[in-house]
């Protein structure tokens, strides 16, 4: 690989070290955890002022821990290790995560961590979305201490995020979901190596008289510099029965809440039709997933 | 740069190497150890031709650091079989599946698929596609693998 002002690789043994080095470096420094997000910038040219590459490998932030009814994803757990974690596997409401764990090649589960799906602060990464639909916080450790900072509002625009200098992820907190709350995940691309058209996570939550008691809706994709709330759909099912007709009205209404590009993958128009078809589709499968 | 003094484990065998920080776990294998069975086709982590095991798991050595894979298991085709040690059934099926055409995907094929024997011992079809999903073989021969990873797994 070619990192041309490269200097040194770090594998620091301790959160402190690694901050340490990254406020030591400034802005030369580069987290790596799975790598396969640094590397895609890399090729890209992207990494050419690097001077310093921060392994947090051997930090022990890897591995899923409860806290009380609260799900604790540590910062480099691998994608794999979450796709097989029981919950994730069985759990209506984990559904959105489950389905967007299906989209990376078993290479880049393997490699890929939780965290740093979270840090590149991209749209086109399917796993935020899910974590953003399920309501997840982000946990954090930097000079200043530890932080907790809700997904929502976390990402600022295309690779910026409220991480401040030196901050790194130390895990993604996820909170008990209500009863009767199921969530799923699709998405479009040309092809398995492409970034991804528009993709759609939502999570429902029914009460029982099968109303629609909470529901949030994360577009992903092509659909801006972040993942966009669908706010306008969200508000469009708030309180319905969850029948077709609702989601057909929350299909319509998406297409209001958000300002697609428009590129060689897909016009503006083209995204705008594809997230309502995805939304309803996303909403059948989370009622489905409810029995 | 300064280089790093690591030790890697490939094969089983314990190699001491001096590396570049930005050397990745592909360029050591190919350019230092000369295990020339992952290849370099893309180098950026979408052809899967690289694919190796890293403590049992399959992950593209394109894209990870050969300074980051001290202290883990790494192994590659090399170490799976050979004419002189014996073949693997996957390599063996391979060949007599007829699933080499140019042959630059088949091993990071194996790797792939020898993840998904390792766990699931009679996978069906979808199970066998999925497992490598992560990898293109550019001569557009998929039947022909899946018919020979279907066959090792038929041979266990």
């Amino acid at each position: 690989m070619t990192l041309p002002n490269l200097q040194d690789y770090h594998r620091p043994a301790t959160a402190e070290e690694a901050i340490a080095l990254v406020q030591q470096h400034g802005e030369g420094a580069m987290l790596v955890a799975g790598g396969t997000f640094v590397h895609g910038l890399e090729v890209r040219g992207l990494l050419d002022n690097v001077t310093a590459l921060i392994d947090i490998g051997r930090l022990g932030l890897g591995g899923i821990s409860r806290e009380g009814d609260t799900i604790v994803l540590g910062a480099t757990t691998t994608l794999a290790a979450v796709a097989a974690a029981e919950f994730v596997g069985r759990e209506p409401a984990f559904g959105a995560l489950r389905d967007a764990l299906t989209y990376p090649p078993p290479q880049i589960r393997n490699a890929g961590t939780i965290g740093g799906s979270v840090a590149a602060a991209a749209p086109l990464y399917d796993i935020p979305a899910a974590l953003l639909a399920l309501g997840a916080v982000v946990r954090t450790t930097g000079p200043k201490g530890r932080r907790e900072l809700p997904l929502d509002g976390f990402f600022r625009g295309l690779f910026e995020s409220a991480l401040a200098p030196g901050e790194l992820i130390t895990g993604v907190a996820i909170p008990p979901p209500p009863a009767r709350t199921a969530g799923a995940f699709l998405k479009l691309e040309t092809n398995a190596n492409d970034l991804a058209i528009v993709s759609v996570a939502s999570q429902l939550t029914l009460d029982g008289a099968g109303r629609i008691a909470a529901v949030r809706i994360v577009l992903g994709g092509g659909v801006g510099e972040t993942y966009v709330r669908a706010t306008g759909a969200e508000a469009a099912l708030a309180g319905q029965q969850a029948d077709d007709k609702a989601f057909a009205a929350a299909a319509k209404a998406v297409s209001g809440d958000f300002e697609p590009v428009t590129d060689h993958r897909g016009s503006a128009a083209y995204r705008r039709h594809i997230a309502g078809v995805y939304l309803r589709r996303t909403l059948t499968t989370a009622r489905e997933r409810l029995g | 740069m300064k280089k790093k003094l690591i030790t890697l484990e490939v094969n089983g065998e314990n190699h001491e190497l001096a590396v570049e920080p930005d050397e990745s776990l592909l360029q050591v294998l190919r350019n230092r150890l000369d295990l020339v069975g992952p290849k370099k086709g893309c180098d950026s982590g979408g052809c899967g031709c690289c694919s190796v095991h890293v403590d049992g798991r399959v992950v593209y050595s394109c894209m990870m650091y050969a300074a980051g894979a001290e202290g883990r298991a790494i192994t590659t085709i090399e170490g799976i079989g050979s004419a002189a040690t014996g073949l693997h059934r996957l390599q063996q099926a391979f060949i007599d599946a007829g699933a080499v055409q140019c042959g630059y995907c088949s091993c990071g094929m194996m790797m792939a698929a020898k993840q998904l024997l390792d766990t699931v011992k009679q996978p069906n079809e979808d199970q066998i596609r999925l497992a490598i999903a992560g990898n293109l073989c550019r001569c557009t021969g998929y039947t022909k693998i899946v018919d020979a990873i279907r066959l090792a797994a038929a041979r266990a």
